[in-house]
């Protein structure tokens, strides 16, 4: 068990250098065009947030749709 | 309520926002760049959160005046869905100052504030688990809510103009107002506040809606 | 005129209550000084700005445990013996006049102890004298309404604490604000903005509490 937690371990970091060394060029890339990239992520992010909120009220709705069916 | 005209302008005029916020011309500033455009999608969200508390203090009111219990679902309704403009507002406005000042969080008193503000909306909530009985929650909770609501304002509206801001209009700072907001930009701002708080209004709607069936199913 | 009589009989009543077991007076005033001591004994020497902002934070849970005794504390005995006798107007602003009163007392008590031991007089001492008393009228109006809130729903203390801070938080940095001033000696006319706004906050909050808690104290 613990062999394997520091193997993942070992995998983490290795992966945390991988974005290191890449962290500056995805800078760039979000920074380049006038930043319109940081745009397109704010939007993103709105539009996920309000589609995740959907879905967990469409699962409520599920519920009492099973309780109301499960009455009849 | 069911309506359908009021959604339909909603839905329209945030449409209207997400193209014309991308395509119309902007004044070219530096440091901002591009990301002045965040202004049509990040500030909206503050105004929707800000349009939902009113709701919810009216509904408070309403209860405390005449204590039907569909206005205290309306209330906490609108609070939960408060929240959630207010939480997407925050990380909008964090990923942006990551990109203009820095830091996702850069320790601006406008961001301080608002997560405060975002606290006291939480302790509303605490405050409704803790009580059992449903009179006493809606009756405690309403005036909670409308003791808070004033507090909010002051955070959110009257602090940031008081102190050092890096957000435009505050603390010395020219407000977009001064020198660049101007009608291009207002064309969109406007609208899309507006757009932005009948989307949330409408949302709030639908959860009123299924948490009156669950209230119904329950008892 | 029966309003300012119940007032004058309810002030009375507490002073005499307090006056006789000394409990908060005491209490507090051993926690104000054991908790300066001990500040002074880690901290030894310390920078204006932190002693300003610890003195703040002593006086914060200071006035918590202070005020919260107000309503937590009575029995369910004493309550329903004080609504028998008196309006819940008449109640409630002699409660907030009876805090301010002892949480200025204590206030005053724990400034004059805690220049005293740090040894360190702020550059302008008539403007941290008013900052404090302003602070202690801010803070009993405030806690008391909460203290009222929390006794109402049932479990006291863990709830006193979460609605409490978020709505402390703005009053806490308008007067950590005010008091850099007087600390820094800077031109008192700088200051009226802060002063207006904590006068401003407090008569928000008296004129929510006493709408709000006739609503509050009827079951």
């Amino acid at each position: 068990m613990k062999k394997i937690i520091f193997a993942l371990m070992l995998l983490l970091s290795s992966v945390q250098l991988f974005a290191q060394s890449n962290d500056v060029e995805m800078a760039d890339a979000l920074r380049s065009n006038g930043k319109i990239y940081v745009v397109v992520i704010c939007i993103v992010i709105i539009l996920v947030g309000l589609l995740i909120y959907l879905f967990s009220l469409d699962k409520r709705l599920k519920k009492i749709e099973k309780k109301s069916s499960d009455k009849n | 309520m069911n309506k359908i005209w009021w959604k339909i302008l909603g839905s329209v005029l945030v449409l209207y926002t997400a193209i014309a916020g991308l395509l119309s011309g902007v004044p070219h500033l530096a440091i901002l760049n591009e990301t002045i455009r965040n202004l049509y999608f990040h500030v909206p969200m503050w105004f929707a959160m800000l349009t939902l508390f009113s709701i919810s203090v009216f509904y408070s009111v309403k209860y405390l005046l005449y204590g039907k219990e569909s206005d205290d679902i309306r209330a906490i309704e609108s609070v939960n869905v408060g929240i959630i403009f207010s939480i997407l507002g925050l990380i909008t406005g964090a990923v942006w100052a990551k990109f203009t000042w820095g830091q996702f969080w850069s320790f601006d008193v406008k961001q301080n504030f608002t997560a405060v503000a975002i606290l006291l909306y939480f302790a509303y909530l605490v405050l409704r688990n803790a009580i059992d009985e449903q009179q006493k929650r809606a009756k405690i909770s309403a005036i909670y809510n409308i003791f808070a609501f004033p507090m909010m304002v002051v955070l959110i509206m009257v602090l940031p103009r008081l102190s050092d801001s890096l957000h435009p209009g505050n603390g010395g700072n020219p407000g977009f107002n001064s020198y660049d907001l101007d009608s291009r930009m207002r064309a969109v701002l406007y609208p899309a506040f507006i757009g932005w708080s009948i989307i949330g209004y409408w949302i709030y709607t639908i959860r009123f809606r299924i948490r009156t069936i669950e209230n119904k199913q329950n008892s | 005129m029966q309003l300012l009589h119940q007032v004058k009989y309810l002030i009375k009543k507490e002073v005499l209550l307090e006056w006789r077991s000394k409990y908060a007076l005491n209490g507090v005033l051993l926690y104000v000084v054991s908790t300066v001591f001990v500040c002074f004994l880690s901290f030894v020497s310390i920078a204006p700005v932190t002693w300003n902002a610890l003195f703040w934070i002593i006086m914060l849970f200071a006035s918590i445990n202070a005020v919260s005794k107000g309503f937590l504390h009575e029995s369910k005995g004493q309550q329903l013996y004080i609504y028998t006798i008196a309006s819940p107007l008449a109640l409630i602003i002699s409660k907030t006049v009876y805090n301010v009163l002892l949480m200025m007392l204590l206030t005053l008590i724990a400034l004059f102890f805690y220049v005293m031991v740090f040894d360190y007089v702020p550059q302008d001492l008539g403007l941290y004298i008013i900052a404090t008393v302003l602070g202690s009228l801010s803070f009993s109006t405030i806690f008391t309404m909460i203290s009222a809130i929390a006794s109402k729903a049932g479990n006291g203390g863990m709830l006193m604490a979460i609605l409490s801070f978020p709505v402390i938080i703005p009053v806490l940095i308008v007067l950590i604000k005010l008091t850099k001033n007087a600390i820094d000696g800077l031109d008192r006319s700088v200051s009226l903005d802060e002063i207006g706004l904590l006068l401003i906050i407090n008569a928000l909050v008296a004129a929510v509490t006493l709408l709000l808690f006739p609503y509050l104290w009827r079951d």
